[in-house]
């Protein structure tokens, strides 16, 4: 009768929520990549955008950017990029639109629960994130000699800080937006000033020095300096640490406390 | 596993979801006004009623996915939605209107929703019985109505769950899948699972239930057989008269609930001894009744005729 009639007891007992969360997990990784548009902009198009960036680019280190080379300010601001469009539209998107079909209330019926699949959505966020900001360190470094980072604690807390509230905020658009679509689209046009403050058309040392001090209080505003500093061997400034760890605990908290798991 | 066992031979408490007194409000309107129910182990147990009759919001709160505002549910002996954690892994539940990942593929879907469970049904296996075997490599989105409605029956049933509730069955499907869905449910009955199914299908409740709860407007108007509740509702004798005959003479029988004429033809329901009664008075009329039809009423009848008698008292309930 039973699937499993001639494995041992032993193999029976073993729960069935970590096999569980590992097949949801496999799953909701096929589901990502059968999305190629999200690869596309999340992955390809940050690559292709810092080999354009570093070919095109002025060589030179430049007064104007603080003496400092054109690609090296550059790195930190495409790092950003790929982080914001894979926690801000990747991720509300999935989110809202599981909560739209009920998926998420009918996996809330299951042992494993609805929570594991949000997990499960993170858990690719963070790994698609990480080899992100790894590809661009090596291309970085390979392709233009922009030093890996020099104080590399300082680094990995500033992009874990970032990550941690750009997830977040992801969250947060899927659980205020009333339909998918609205989640994609809060998530697209937010990324515009986010990207601004970081310094994506504008670099931060050629704003304005009025603009430059509200920008350090943005999300990415604070990450790119943050991530610039601690490429150059310097401890981020405790200022962006303390702006970007405020936002991450302050977006977390309302994550958890606005998501919501039914229609 | 012992349990299994058990559960096989249909020992255990008899009782398997027991509700008292549920009330579920929605803002101002009550939902679910005083439902009290008891279902037994293995049994196929129907909830019936019109749109809005409370039917999902009852089977929401015994599933765990909503909680009551007044009354008490244990299910399996355990109180809901206290323990619902716990009854995960022995109630399915098949969602009305709930979808999965657009391109998620159905061999995808069940083997994940398998792999949830210690002991769950061979995917492949269920797929078959489920007319889905030729659809593992489709994707959700690309599935016609009827072939997700079992594509989600397969995923309530792929734990081999002790319960399983099944809301909206055969919604959308044809009449010949409706019918392999059926069987399909019997087979499982018949395994020991008890089924709980909620249906505006006066004919798969007929098909299908052991015994069925007709909801109106929230509360409980019947529980009982669907044969004992068709009964109920008497007979149907229908004929041409040839000769004059009033149909107010009808109207004074004893045990005549309706007469109605159309086209010539007169039909004459009610219970009792309905057809003696009729015959008597023809006879001493002499008229005589051409192309006779007697039929028993159905459960539709039954029902048509109870919820027309619960907005009738409700009505006189108002005027008073």
């Amino acid at each position: 009768m039973s699937a499993h009639a001639d494995t041992p007891a032993l193999v029976r007992l073993t729960p069935g929520r970590s096999q569980g969360f590992r097949t949801l997990l496999q799953t909701e990784l096929k589901l990502f990549v059968r999305e190629p548009i999200l690869l596309f902009w999340g992955l390809a198009f940050p690559v292709v955008l810092l080999l354009v960036l570093g070919v095109a680019g002025p060589k030179q280190p430049e007064r104007a950017l603080g003496d400092v080379k054109f690609i090296v300010v550059y790195t930190p601001v495409v790092m950003m990029l790929m982080l914001t469009v894979l926690s801000l539209s990747a991720l509300p998107a999935a989110l809202a639109s599981y909560r739209d079909k009920g998926y998420l209330r009918r996996l809330s019926t299951t042992p494993v629960g609805a929570l594991r699949l949000l997990a499960a959505q993170i858990v690719i966020d963070l790994a698609l994130e990480a080899v992100a900001v790894v590809l661009i360190l090596v291309i970085a470094r390979f392709a233009f000699s922009v030093p890996l980072p020099q104080q590399f604690g300082g680094f990995l807390l500033a992009i874990a800080l970032t990550i941690s509230a750009m997830l977040g905020f992801g969250v947060v658009i899927a659980a205020v937006a009333p339909s998918q679509r609205v989640a994609a689209g809060i998530g697209s046009l937010l990324l515009f000033p986010l990207m601004f403050f970081a310094g994506l058309w504008v670099p931060q040392a050629e704003m304005g020095s009025g603009l430059r001090d509200v920008s350090h209080f943005t999300p990415l505003g604070a990450a790119a300096p943050a991530v610039q500093n601690a490429i150059a061997g310097h401890w981020p400034g405790s200022v962006h640490l303390l702006v970007l760890a405020a936002y991450a605990v302050v977006l977390c908290a309302l994550a958890v406390r606005f998501f919501r798991w039914d229609r | 596993m012992t349990s299994t066992l058990t559960r096989e031979n249909g020992q255990g408490p008899a009782e398997v979801v027991s509700i008292e007194r549920l009330r579920v409000r929605y803002g101002d309107t009550l939902a679910v006004d005083n439902v009290s129910l008891s279902i037994n182990r293995g049994e196929i147990f129907g909830i019936l009623g019109p749109n809005g009759a409370g039917k999902t919001t009852t089977v929401e709160c015994v599933g765990g996915l909503r909680r009551p505002d007044e009354g008490q549910i244990r299910v399996l002996g355990l109180e809901v939605p206290r323990h619902r954690k716990k009854l995960r892994t022995q109630v399915g539940i098949q969602l009305q209107a709930s979808e999965l990942p657009d391109k998620l593929r159905v061999g995808e879907a069940v083997d994940l929703f398998a792999s949830f469970y210690r002991d769950a049904r061979e995917p492949d296996e269920l797929l078959e019985r489920l007319g889905l075997e030729d659809k593992r490599q489709t994707r959700f989105v690309n599935l016609s109505g009827g072939q997700r409605q079992r594509l989600s029956i397969a995923l309530a049933l792929v734990g081999r769950p002790q319960l399983a509730i099944l809301d909206e069955l055969t919604t959308g499907l044809d009449p010949g899948a409706r019918r392999e869905t059926w069987k399909l449910i019997e087979g499982v009955r018949d395994q020991g699972v008890t089924v709980i199914l909620v249906t505006h299908f006066m004919e798969e409740a007929e098909y299908l239930c052991d015994r069925v709860a007709l909801l109106h407007h929230g509360r409980v108007i019947a529980v009982d057989t669907p044969a004992g509740l068709a009964s109920g509702a008497g007979q149907r004798l229908s004929f041409r008269p040839r000769g004059a005959l009033d149909p107010a003479a009808l109207r004074a029988l004893p045990g005549v609930s309706a007469v109605r004429s159309e086209d010539g033809r007169i039909e004459v329901a009610g219970g009792g001894d309905l057809v003696a009664a009729v015959m008597e008075l023809l006879v001493s009329r002499g008229v005589v009744p051409l192309e006779t039809r007697l039929e028993q009423s159905s459960l539709e009848d039954a029902f048509m005729q109870m919820t027309a008698g619960a907005d009738a008292e409700a009505l006189e309930g108002d005027a008073r």
